[in-house]
């Protein structure tokens, strides 16, 4: 006998197969840029916290976050955050000003437009933050290789 | 093609579906200067207790920081509680995850903001 159909079953079969094309993935990127930056963002008020209810444990933190590991993490978490910001204004102004914009089409168009505003937008801060990373914590610096340093 | 009109029924959750966009709205140029400034210009290899302090006590970026934590992690609460409620469909384990979501989000909004207002004790560090 098949497994008994569950909300939680049925929603996350429903967000694998639904075939919408852009539509789908930019829900599908939506959510887990969303839920991602809030993972981070409790750490980040709880760990900042730490610099007024427990000082000494704020530089742990800190040293949490300067390991290459986390560094390459928040390079994601910049892409998350400016993802989410494109893909949300492209809903709200549809929303809310352009509802007859909603159309497939326009929208298929529209969704392509917000992945590459947001990887303009997110390439060169991942640029810096990852050499940034690589002089950090590997000493290589990438200006002073080519003789610009 | 064919528009169809549909009352919306007034209420918290139409209020919320609002809110939600105008809340990103705002977040985007409040969350994109914070992240572009601490994150890629300063770096976390600049930031520790002194620099926390210094920053905190400009009352500027106190309210600046007050005003993101407030919007972003509303947004985002209530952000995590649709999410939640796609995955959940029973009534009564709804609001039961509602006001686990809503006791959260006070919590850590209360610690936030009071170590933001209180500032740092890099003495103490």
């Amino acid at each position: 006998m098949a497994a008994p159909s569950t909300p939680l079953k049925n929603t996350l079969t429903g967000y694998i197969r639904y075939q919408g094309r852009e539509g789908h993935y930019a829900f599908l990127l939506h959510r887990l840029t969303g839920l991602g930056t809030l993972l981070f963002l409790t750490i980040h008020i709880l760990d900042t916290a730490t610099v007024y209810f427990w000082p000494s444990l704020y530089e742990h933190a800190i040293a949490i976050y300067r390991h290459p590991v986390f560094m390459i993490g928040e390079i994601f978490l910049v892409f998350s955050v400016v993802y989410h910001g494109v893909n949300g204004l492209r809903i709200a102004v549809t929303d809310l000003w352009l509802p007859a914009k909603w159309g497939i089409k326009t929208q298929h168009s529209a969704v392509r437009a917000t992945l590459g505003v947001s990887l303009v937008l997110w390439a060169p801060a991942a640029a810096w933050m990852f050499h940034s990373m690589l002089v950090h914590s590997f000493g290589i610096n990438v200006f002073e290789l080519i003789g610009l340093g | 093609m064919a528009q169809q009109r549909v009352e919306i029924k007034p209420g918290f959750e139409a209020t919320a579906w609002r809110w939600m966009r105008y809340s990103g709205i705002l977040l985007i140029p409040l969350a994109w200067f914070h992240v572009y400034l601490q994150d890629v210009f300063v770096g976390v290899h600049a930031i520790d207790i002194n620099y926390v302090a210094a920053r905190l006590d400009v009352l500027g970026w106190v309210l600046y920081d007050f005003f993101l934590l407030l919007f972003t992690f509303a947004h985002g609460m209530y952000g995590l509680r649709q999410v939640s409620f796609d995955f959940v469909h029973n009534e009564k384990t709804r609001r039961v995850l509602s006001i686990l979501m809503l006791i959260f989000w006070l919590v850590v909004s209360v610690i936030g903001t009071i170590a933001l207002f209180m500032g740092a004790r890099p003495e103490l560090a």
